[in-house]
């Protein structure tokens, strides 16, 4: 095993043992939302790092998964997760359709337009106020059970915790199956990749799906988790953002990256966040300041991201004199 | 195994390759030659299916290949290398060539011997896991033949690999050519370094303003007028004299 897999299976055990340990529910909030964005990450990633497609709309899966999930149990009184998978047939079709956009847009242009998609769907869902009830947002009735996904902070924990651990486990398949493989070939180039008889199209449109549906799952338990629903922050940049920022300050197209990511910077998030917020109305925003010194210093002297200090530490001991 | 039938390529106005018919047999090494813009890497593209002709037919094996996309050609076993290099450069050359095993293996374990062996013919053995784009051109240069290799093709497209080389890498490359002929595999090479060409072809095409001008064998076509007005030049023969 090499030492990103071990510093993933040390991340999970602790990660599984803290709510044996700690009661502690601003910890354990915190520890959910680490491996929520962890995973919403890692389905960042599956498009953005091991298929090189690179979207800044994400947000429009989250927000369809959220809603699905949040409309079915509020409004359509069943379960959250017939909602889940409503969210994941939905986000596929979507999927779907930016995913043969990647075969016309390239780089930029192609992030431009999933930033249009979810701009798109945030509109919507604001302006369609008899089905999502517009801007107000949509209250997610809190019904104790797993079937109706009304969860306690440590159940929570471990649901997120197993969500975590497929995400990052899939992604692990994607470094070493052919199908990876076959993506990273059309990452690097596309015409090569033809040629040596990879439909890059098609590999390219089945990824960024399966980013998509990856996306909405988390979409959808993030619903029922914080409870409330509404279209300006489900869909909104912020969260695209987000995801992309996580994975490349952790380590794009590595499978322990994401969850590095997370961790570095949900913990810097809410540790500035709860320190300088309760300083005088001039001072509020100054958390966001060392936020985005923190995040430049963090890609000056680590661009390839947190994993790729290890690689370089690795390398450095390879090359010195036995 | 190959033949091309009236095959034309137009861009907007300007015609690239035009009515170019041509036949290739099985274990041949045709070569083709002609002044930049004369359309040999644009008939490249239009064989292996990275451009559709606006006319002509295609047909690979006996069977209509024309229009069919790059990758589809590629798993018929006809596959090509680019002038331009186009490494993956973010990954190992193992891995590089790997993914070109890929196309005909679908277990990673088999994949990986299939590299190992088509890199070791190749000789880079020694560069397995140095990171592609670090590699020097020669090195780089190989590196698509041997991608390419690993496909298993049975027709291989070769874009000007010799270019850039110093001497002894050319030798080298020479020897990797006519090995993978040896080894069944039919060639079709687009080279501008005519030693290297009357040494290795069996017979030469040459291209002109996308039309083809002449074709025969290496000693014929030197001292064809055409080929020495529109191409060699007067010189190339009192050297070769």
């Amino acid at each position: 095993m090499t030492a990103d897999r071990w510093v993933a299976a040390a991340l999970f055990t602790v990660a599984a043992l803290v709510p044996a340990v700690v009661r502690d529910s601003f910890i354990l909030d915190s520890l959910i939302l680490i491996l929520l964005w962890g995973a919403l990450s890692s389905a960042w990633n599956v498009a953005g790092g091991y298929a090189g497609q690179v979207s800044l709309g994400h947000a429009a899966f989250f927000g369809v998964g959220a809603y699905a999930a949040a409309l079915t149990s509020a409004r359509y009184h069943h379960s959250p997760w017939l909602g889940l998978l409503v969210g994941v047939v939905l986000s596929l079709v979507a999927g779907g359709a930016i995913g043969f956009l990647s075969n016309r847009l390239k780089g930029p242009y192609f992030a431009l337009s999933t930033i249009a998609f979810a701009e798109v769907l945030k509109i919507v869902a604001s302006r369609w106020r008899g089905f999502t009830s517009g801007s107000e947002g949509v209250p997610v009735p809190f019904r104790p059970g797993f079937w109706t996904l009304g969860l306690g902070h440590v159940q929570w924990v471990y649901l997120a915790l197993v969500v975590a651990i497929l995400y990052y486990l899939l992604q692990v398949y994607l470094e070493r199956s052919r199908i990876g493989y076959q993506l990273a070939g059309v990452r690097e180039d596309e015409d090569a990749a033809e040629a040596l008889g990879i439909d890059s199209r098609r590999r390219k449109v089945q990824a960024v799906m399966l980013s998509a549906a990856l996306t909405s799952v988390c979409g959808s338990l993030w619903a029922q988790y914080v409870g409330f629903v509404d279209p300006i922050h489900v869909f909104s940049i912020d969260l695209s953002v987000r995801f992309a920022l996580n994975t490349i300050i952790g380590g794009i197209g590595t499978a322990l990256g994401p969850f590095l990511g997370s961790i570095l910077i949900t913990s810097l998030e809410t540790y500035l966040r709860a320190t300088f917020s309760g300083m005088k109305a001039g001072f509020g925003g100054i958390y966001l300041i060392i936020y985005g010194v923190v995040l430049i210093l963090v890609v000056r002297w680590a661009p390839e991201g947190l994993t790729g200090i290890a690689a370089r530490f690795r390398v450095r001991r390879a090359d010195a004199p036995a | 195994m190959l033949q091309l039938e009236g095959v034309t390529k137009r861009f907007g106005g300007l015609t690239a390759v035009r009515n170019v018919t041509l036949d290739v047999q099985a274990g041949e090494l045709l070569g083709i030659i002609g002044p930049n813009g004369a359309g040999k890497t644009t008939l490249f593209n239009v064989i292996s299916g990275f451009y559709r002709p606006e006319e002509g037919r295609i047909r690979f094996d006996g069977r209509d290949v024309t229009g069919l996309s790059a990758h589809a050609i590629a798993r018929l076993g006809l596959t090509r290398t680019f002038q331009i290099v186009k490494p993956f450069g973010n990954l190992s050359v193992s891995d590089n060539v790997m993914i070109g095993a890929l196309t005909r293996l679908s277990s990673i374990r088999e994949a990986r011997a299939e590299a190992e062996r088509v890199i070791a013919l190749c000789g880079l053995g020694p560069h397995a896991h140095a990171r592609a784009k670090a590699l020097p051109i020669a090195l780089r240069k190989r590196l698509e033949v041997a991608r390419a290799l690993a496909t298993r093709p049975r027709l291989l497209l070769l874009d000007e690999v010799m270019a850039g080389l110093n001497p002894s890498e050319l030798a080298g490359i020479i020897e990797l050519i006519r090995r993978v002929h040896d080894e069944g595999v039919t060639l079709i090479v687009i080279e501008h370094i005519m030693a290297a060409m009357m040494r290795l072809a069996q017979r030469i095409v040459m291209l002109h303003h996308g039309e083809k001008l002449a074709e025969g064998a290496p000693g014929e076509i030197t001292r064809d007028r055409r080929v020495i007005d529109a191409y060699l030049g007067e010189e190339f023969n009192l050297a070769e004299a």
